[in-house]
Order: C-alpha cells, then sequence, then structure tokens
C-alpha cells in the first residue's frame, strides 16, 4: 500500500515565509517602541508615521495567510482594519495604546494562523505540480502503464476528470467507450477493470441508486497496482467504495504515464486524487 | 408565525435588537420631552427593526421553498468524500451525522456534517425548516461553492437539511 507521506518531502524549505512571519511582531511592536521612545523624548512629529510598521505587517499577515490552501479571512481582511487604524487621527497617548494592541492582535492573528489553518501551500498542494504519497504511487505504478496507448490514456483523463466534476454520466459513457475501444491485447486488463469499476459506479451515482449487492473489484493479482488494497475486516460498503477509491487512482496513474497533454487538467484535479489517496 | 404557506423564524439577535431599543427608546421619552415630540416617528422605526428582518426571513424562506424541489430533482447522492473544487456549482445530495452547529441564533446556521468517509461544512443563508442539533442524522441538499465564493475549500450552500432518524 502506498502511504500518506507523514511529512511533505516536496515542500521547499522557505525560509522566507520564516523570515515574514518573525516579520510581523517585529514590524508592529517596533512601530509602537519607535512611537513610544519618540514620545519619551519629547521630539515632535507626526505619529502615524510609527503605524506605518503596524500597516506593513498587516499586509504580510494577509500575505502569510493567501499563501495558505485553507485561507483565514481575518488574517486576509488585516489590511483593510490598518487604513481605518491609520486614517483616524488621534492624540499621542490613544495613538501608542492603540498600536500596542494593535500588535497584539496581529501577534495572535499569526499564532492563530500558524497552528489552525496548516502551512504555506506547497506547488503540488496549490496543484502546480504532482507531489506527496500520489507521486510516489504514479511512480510505482510507472512501468504496469507505460504501454497502453495514447487514446486509452486520454479516455482514463476524460473518465477521472468528468467523475471529479460530478458528470457522472458523461464519466459511464467514456468509460464503457474505453471498454470498446480498449478490447485489444495491448490495453492492460487491470486499466480496463478500473474502467467497468467506474462505469458500475457513475451509474449508480448517476441515476441515484442504491449499492448493488454483488459489484466489479479487482482480482487478486491486480493488488500490487493498488493504492489502497482490499482490507478483509472491511464491510462490503466499505470494499464497494475501496474498488472505486482505486479504480479512480489507476486511471490517474495510467492518464499521467501515458497522456501527456492532459497532464493540465490532471493537475487541476490532483487535490480530488490526493484526498482519494489519504482517505480510509 | 406563518406568513401564507412560509414559517418565519425572527433570530433572537433581530428581538435583542427589539428589546434594547425599546428600552432606549422608553427610557429617553421619560427623560426629554424632546423626544417625545417625536415618538410619531421614533415608534414605527423601533418596529421596522423586526418588520425588517421578518420581511427578510419570509422573503428568503419563500425562495427557498421554490428552488427545494429543483434541487431535489437534480442533486446527485454523494459520499462527502466525492466533493471536490471540480464540482463547484453541483447539485449534491449527501446523508450524514451533525458534529457541530454554528450561529444558529442568527438564522444563518453552519453545520459539519460526516459520513464514513469525510466531513463538510454545510452552510445555510437562511433559517431551517426543522432545528438540527449535534448527533442528528439528517440529508443535505445543495449546491457546492467555495468557501469564500473565489477561493476557500468546497462547501455545500445548503438548499435543505431535513432530519431522517432521530438521534
Amino acid at each position: 500500500m502506498i502511504m500518506a507521506d507523514k511529512e511533505n518531502p516536496d515542500q521547499p524549505k522557505n525560509s522566507l515565509n520564516s523570515w515574514l512571519e518573525i516579520a510581523v511582531p517585529v514590524l508592529s511592536f517596533g512601530g509602537a517602541l519607535f512611537a513610544i521612545v519618540f514620545w519619551i523624548n519629547g521630539a515632535s512629529f507626526d505619529f502615524r508615521i510609527s503605524i506605518v510598521g503596524c500597516v506593513v505587517a498587516s499586509w504580510v499577515l494577509a500575505y502569510l495567510a493567501w499563501i495558505r490552501p485553507k485561507k483565514d479571512i481575518v488574517a486576509l481582511s488585516t489590511p483593510v482594519y490598518s487604513f481605518i487604524f491609520i486614517a483616524v487621527p488621534t492624540d499621542i497617548f490613544s495613538s501608542v495604546i492603540l498600536q500596542i494592541l494593535y500588535a497584539i492582535s496581529l501577534t495572535v492573528l499569526l499564532v492563530r494562523l500558524k497552528y489552525r489553518f496548516g502551512k504555506p501551500g506547497t506547488a503540488a498542494s496549490l496543484g502546480k505540480e504532482l507531489g506527496g504519497s500520489l507521486k510516489t504511487y504514479i511512480e510505482h505504478t510507472r512501468d504496469s502503464f507505460s504501454g497502453i496507448s495514447s487514446e486509452t490514456a486520454h479516455l482514463a483523463a476524460v473518465v477521472f476528470v468528468r467523475f471529479a466534476e460530478g458528470n457522472y454520466d458523461d464519466a459511464a459513457q467514456s468509460s464503457k467507450a474505453a471498454l470498446i475501444d480498449g478490447e485489444n491485447p495491448g490495453a492492460g486488463s487491470p486499466l480496463m477493470r478500473a474502467f467497468g469499476i467506474i462505469q458500475e459506479h457513475s451509474t449508480i451515482l448517476h441515476k441515484s441508486l442504491p449499492s448493488p449487492v454483488t459489484y466489479l473489484t479487482f482480482p487478486e493479482h491486480d493488488i500490487p497496482l493498488l493504492a489502497k488494497p482490499p482490507i478483509a475486516a472491511h464491510d462490503d460498503d466499505m470494499k464497494f467504495y475501496t474498488a472505486l477509491d482505486n479504480a479512480l487512482l489507476v486511471l490517474y496513474s495510467a492518464s499521467w504515464t501515458a497522456s501527456e497533454q492532459d497532464r493540465p487538467h490532471l493537475l487541476a484535479c490532483q487535490a480530488f486524487a490526493q484526498k482519494l489517496m489519504s482517505s480510509k | 408565525m406563518k406568513i401564507g404557506n412560509v414559517e418565519v423564524k425572527v433570530s433572537i439577535v433581530a428581538i435583542a435588537v427589539f428589546v434594547i431599543f425599546t428600552i432606549f427608546l422608553l427610557w429617553a421619552s421619560l427623560s426629554s420631552p424632546d423626544v417625545r415630540s417625536q415618538l410619531i416617528w421614533l415608534i414605527p422605526c423601533l418596529f421596522l427593526l423586526l418588520i425588517i428582518p421578518i420581511a427578510l426571513n419570509y422573503m428568503s424562506r419563500s425562495q427557498y421553498a421554490d428552488i427545494a424541489p429543483v434541487y431535489e430533482a437534480e442533486a446527485k447522492t454523494v459520499r462527502i468524500k466525492m466533493i471536490n473544487e471540480s464540482m463547484v456549482g453541483k447539485p449534491v445530495r449527501v446523508e450524514g451525522v451533525v458534529e457541530r452547529v454554528n450561529f444558529q441564533f442568527l438564522n444563518r446556521p453552519q453545520y459539519l456534517v460526516a459520513d464514513r468517509s469525510g466531513a463538510i461544512s454545510v452552510k445555510m443563508f437562511t433559517s431551517p425548516d426543522e432545528k438540527v442539533k449535534v448527533n442528528d442524522i439528517v440529508e443535505v441538499i445543495g449546491q457546492v461553492i467555495r468557501r469564500y465564493i473565489v477561493t476557500g475549500e468546497p462547501v455545500i450552500n445548503c438548499v435543505s437539511i431535513r432530519k431522517i432518524k432521530k438521534s
């Protein structure tokens, strides 16, 4: 079984993001400190200049929120608040207090962002390149699917994408076409079984039918090619859906390996394939 | 409260706002003769604080009642795991257990519904037909949208949520 990676090997060591995370409290508290120092020394200047630190820190925080796959609307909207903050004229004392409170708020939001909204997106999580356990699975099965025709591989991509989009009737029709076209020796039988399984599931989904008592599945000799080998302890319901996950992943791997022109479409659906890989 | 065939529900927040402003108005009119002379328009304005949320709730609920049969006919029954970014705009039907309920008091409830394959956030922009609680088993019909319209993970914009089995 291709296990989900404990640590994503594709994730670049992005030291810039670490520096930006440090910059949020440094800039916001630095601005407040700047104001306090000048205030104590009796220097005359426009106190709103020191607010620039909070404004820049807000933009940095919003950027850090933006690059995460899971978005934090509160952190994203902080630049708006920083403009309101800078636009309102206040006296020196109020301005300093406001800056300190704002700096504390930004720091709390940064901590919240880090612990509740995950790590910044990688090229793989943003769908720009293949990554994680899906990439490992495709590399593992590459040799098995390298011999299939580009037409069959293209049909595999079409079926996967249509299924991901929820166009189950199209997925069933394309699977049927692949099963008819694929009746030649080079087509590869695990792939044809995958088309058959997806045709069955797509028809059930399209017509909103209940799960059947008997259903198509992969035989034992296909297990080395499957991302999620069936577990004997699973009930029928789980086995039925595991067969579908495996069939979809077989199609993804086959189309990625043998149909390069379809890779942009497959990358667009990578999140769905990753979900299939990582789910039970 | 029922208007026509539509059961209208006023949120506790709207009632609280009405009560607070009623107290303010009473206090102000007792302490200031100037305010008493303005009561002719202040009292209707006060009632607008109740009437506007009632009207909005009536309109949204009657709209939802109209579109619910269309969604029921078109929605495909899917497992939660199958819902992904490529399905944005598709009508879907899911069945699962309610794991969390938020913002019910605002008449804009958000549920976290889970089945054996995963969990998904279900947002409703009006009050549901029946009160749904944690651990209720429900059928959700709605459209897949992104959490923040243009970005964020897929969630269900709920048109109908109903209990299919009492917890």
